[in-house]
Order: C-alpha cells, then structure tokens, then sequence
C-alpha cells in the first residue's frame, strides 16, 4: 500500500490558542486522531516541528544562499508532519480529512512518496 | 492482581525503564520526576483496569500510551506552578507510543543518570531507578539504607539535573571519551553489588545482575559506545553471572568456586564472555577492566577447579597489580600465587598485605589466611583466622561457610 505525506501547514498571522486548556485539548485530539490511525495499522511516521520559520537554502550565483524560512514571504509554517499508508490519493484525503488539524484553521499538503 | 504477582512487577520494571526514556527524549530529562510519577500512574491504572478488562494483547503498548496521557494531564497540573509547556504538550501529541525501549533512548537516559555533576553512589541510584525499574525498596535495601533515605537522594540528583538544562542525547565523541567511564562504573558497581549483597539476606541479588548485564550488552550494541573498554565489563559480567547457578545450594547456602558444579555454569554466557572479550582487544590501552575479564576467562575456562592455568591467572594478577595495586587486587594475587607456588608463597603475600588500609575489616583477608594456614597444618591460627573473618562484615551466606570453616579447625 502506498504512502502518503501529510504536511500539516498553519496559517502564522491567525489567532493562536493560548490557554493551556485549549492546548490540552488540541493535544488530546491529535492524540486521539493518531492512535485512530495506528490502532488501523495506517500511521507509518510524524514529527512535530519546532515552531519557527526555519532556513531556506537556494543557489545563488554559483554559491548557496541561506536566508530565513518562508515566513517573510507566506505566513505559512509547516507545523508537524504524519505518514499514512493509503491505497490512493482518494483515500489519503480521506483519512487526512479526520485529522483535527483542518478544523484548528491549518492547511494539509498529502504527497504520494514514491517507492515500488 | 497486584504488584506482588511476579509476572506483572518483572512487567512494570521492564517497561518502566523504556517508557521513562521514550518519556525522557519527548519531555527532556528535566522533567524526570514528572516522567517518573506518570510512569507509576500508568501502573496504577493498568493494576485497576486490568483485572476488570482483561490484560491487553500488548501490554507494553497500553502502558506507554497510559504513561503519555498521565504526562500530559501532570504538565497541566504542572501549569499552575510554571507556565504551560505547550511545545512539549504538542510534542507528546505527535509521539508513537510504540517506539518506546530504543537503544539510543536508553544510552542517552543512561547519560543523564551518569552526569558528572552527580556523586557515583547517586548515578548508580539513578540508573537503578530510572534505567532499571527498581523500586526504592529495593534499591534501600541493596544500599542498606531506608526508603525514605533513598526518595530523598533521587529527589536531590533529579533537582540537579533539573538545573543542568542538559539535552536529551548521547553525548558526542569529544564528550563521550570523558563520559563513558562513569557508566562503565555504575554497571560494574550494579553487578557488584547484585553479585554479593551486604550483611543478612541473599548472596546475590540476581536482578542487579541480570540488569548489569543487560545494560553492559547494549553498550557493545551502540556504535558510539562500543568501545573495547565496554567489551571487557561486557566479558566481565558475562563469566561472573554464568557462574549464577551454581553458587549456591537450594538452601541458599554458598558454594564457593572449588566445589561448584561446572555442569551448572551458563556455557552460552560463557561464549559471549568470550566473544566479548575478543572484541576488547580493539581498545587502545589495557584497562583493570580487561585483566578482570582475562582473569575470569582463565576460570571460565577451567573444565575443573584442578585443572585451572593458575601461572597464567598469577601473570595476569601482576599485571593488574601494576595499574590497580589496591588491597583488595593483591589479596586475590596472593591466593593465585598461592595455588601456584605454594601456601607458603601466598602467606608471604598476605602477611605483607596486613598492614594496608582497611584489610583488617575485610573478612576474605583473614578467609584467606585461614585456608593457607590449613594447608600448612596450623590448625591454631587458622582457627584465629576463621574468627577474625567472623568479626567482620558479610551477609548471611557467608557467615554459615565461615562458621564452618571455623569448626573443621577443631
């Protein structure tokens, strides 16, 4: 069955929770969501990431030019990251559309990884 | 079902140790305490909800995912003293309870026990706790001390490394070369003192033992720890505890290395002690550590006390006198020359160790006159010696094959 990469984006100018009940909460549902999908034998991998912008690295005249992540230029950061075995993009969606994520206000990015 | 069930403690201890440090790399070792009370709140629940609902198909899994979820709820309890740690809430979000027990996660917590800034006694409490599982009762016990004694100990190293603001990882290699010693001291320290408990109860305590053994091996495992050095307490461990068997009867009565049945002694342990040994020639420098392993391989690989190589064992005691010429080294020295030159060589030998420190209150000294002085038919001293042995410290087991060592000098 092939894999599908979620990247679980979040929009950086909105309204973040602060509480730690709201927090708790948060944790508590993608908890919830990822022992779901491991208890289905669906979850391969994920990782939070820190919570900042990170670096870029992109070629620059003939040397590498490393500048702060992208988020001066989007207000976009890829929070985390989850691995789901799926049988096609259609299903990947589908799961990927039960993760609380979407309904925190974040974007979710599903990539096939390529392997045979 | 109850902590008292063998299954389920041997459980709990095992699991204890892994979840801590799956706890440790998502939480940071700052907050072991926390870590270790969500672990024992896991235990809790698991003793109250398994008897109802059967024990799990994979218990390991339930009580790591318990373990995880208690954390959380106590990082929010914890709010209300410091400010919520939302980054290490949501890090326990995404974390998979089923990689708890990875080596990396291990070694590292081993690091943090070990930490330099600790004194060694509370490193090898520490690694006793929070690597191995043990108890504080047990542990106190191990240490002859009391349990409240021992809480009170593990609270004040935790507070230290609390303050260390240490990262959760094994160290690198620069900071690795100065760190590794202190581990390779706490496991031989564990072994020690599994191997031959203090006054009263058992001869050994087997689980140190086993533990020291299971921590020793996964050191050889890592290729950042694998060093010849680790590969010599590995070999160590591995000839002392293959002898586990046959030390003692079924009343728990010592049976010393003469009369043992070498029908009883672990082969496969031994073979891996052998094994192990090889790999330590890799090491730059001979180490005190590489001797006691030769010298227990000699012994090892004696089809029969008789038949022991005592020239090779009294060549490797030298050796080691040169690096490590405590008291306790050249006692055994003298007993190796003794078997091999002679009783009155080995008397020479003692006799002149009498004068160091502490040897007098060291009831193998006076044990080991006594046998000498019995070859040379001097009932008398040996007599005199025998007492004196009794005079000094050791547990129970010891005690009954002095007394009877005494009486045949009737």
């Amino acid at each position: 069955m092939p894999s599908y990469l979620l990247l679980l984006h979040q929009i950086t100018d909105r309204p973040r929770p602060g509480s730690p009940d709201e927090i708790m909460a948060i944790t508590k549902s993608y908890m919830a969501w990822a022992d779901r999908m491991r208890a289905d034998g669906r979850l391969k991998g994920g990782e939070k990431l820190t919570a900042d912008a990170g670096k870029v690295m992109r070629p620059k005249n003939g040397r590498v030019a490393i500048t702060d992540g992208p988020y001066a230029e989007s207000k976009e950061l890829v929070g985390g990251y989850f691995i789901l075995a799926a049988k096609d993009y259609d299903e990947a969606c589908r799961l990927a559309e039960t993760c609380p994520h979407i309904g925190y206000g974040g974007n979710i990015e599903v990539r096939q990884v390529d392997q045979l | 079902m109850t902590r008292a069930d063998p299954l389920v403690d041997d459980l709990f201890r095992r699991e204890a140790g892994k979840i801590s440090a799956w706890l440790a790399r998502l939480l940071g070792p700052a907050r072991l305490d926390l870590i270790e009370d969500a672990v024992q709140d896991a235990f809790g629940a698991a003793l109250a909800r398994w008897p109802l609902d059967g024990v799990p198909d994979r218990p390991a899994a339930w009580l790591a995912v318990a373990a995880r979820n208690k954390a959380l709820d106590r990082l929010r309890r914890d709010a209300r003293l410091d400010p919520f740690d939302e980054g290490a809430a949501l890090r326990l979000g995404f974390s998979n309870p089923e990689q708890t027990g990875s080596l990396d996660d291990t070694l590292a917590l081993m690091f943090v026990a070990c930490h330099p800034a600790l004194d060694p006694d509370d490193q090898t409490m520490l690694t006793l706790k929070t690597v191995c599982g043990f108890g504080v009762k047990e542990i106190a016990r191990a240490y002859l001390s009391t349990p409240d004694a021992v809480t009170q100990r593990l609270v004040r190293a935790k507070r230290k490394i609390g303050g260390l603001g240490l990262r959760f990882e094994i160290p690198d290699r620069r900071e690795l070369a100065e760190r590794l010693p202190a581990l390779i001291q706490a496991i031989y320290l564990l072994f020690n003192g599994g191997y031959t408990s203090g006054e009263g109860e058992a001869l050994m305590t087997r689980e140190f033992c086993g533990e020291a053994l299971r921590l020793a091996t996964l050191l050889t495992r890592h290729p950042a720890t694998a060093s010849g050095e680790c590969h010599a307490l590995a070999a160590l461990i591995c000839f002392h505890h293959a002898r586990a068997d046959a030390r003692t009867d079924d009343k728990g009565a010592l049976i010393l290395l003469a009369a043992q049945d070498r029908g009883r002694w672990d082969r496969e342990l031994i073979a891996r002690g052998f094994a192990h040994l090889q790999a330590a020639t890799t090491a730059d420098a001979l180490s005190p550590l590489h001797l006691e392993a030769a010298i227990a391989s000699v012994h090892a690989a004696a089809p029969a006390f008789d038949a022991t190589d005592w020239r090779l064992l009294s060549h490797y005691y030298g050796m080691l006198e040169e690096l490590k010429p405590t008291p306790v080294v050249r006692l055994n020295a003298a007993i190796a020359h003794a078997h091999a030159d002679g009783p009155a060589v080995g008397l020479r030998r003692l006799d002149a160790l009498a004068a160091a420190r502490k040897i007098a209150h060291y009831a193998l000294f006076h044990a080991a006159r006594g046998d000498l002085l019995l070859k040379l038919d001097r009932k008398g001293d040996a007599a005199a010696a025998f007492a004196a042995a009794l005079n000094c410290p050791a547990n129970d087991a010891e005690r009954a094959c002095l007394a009877s060592k005494l009486q045949a000098c009737a």
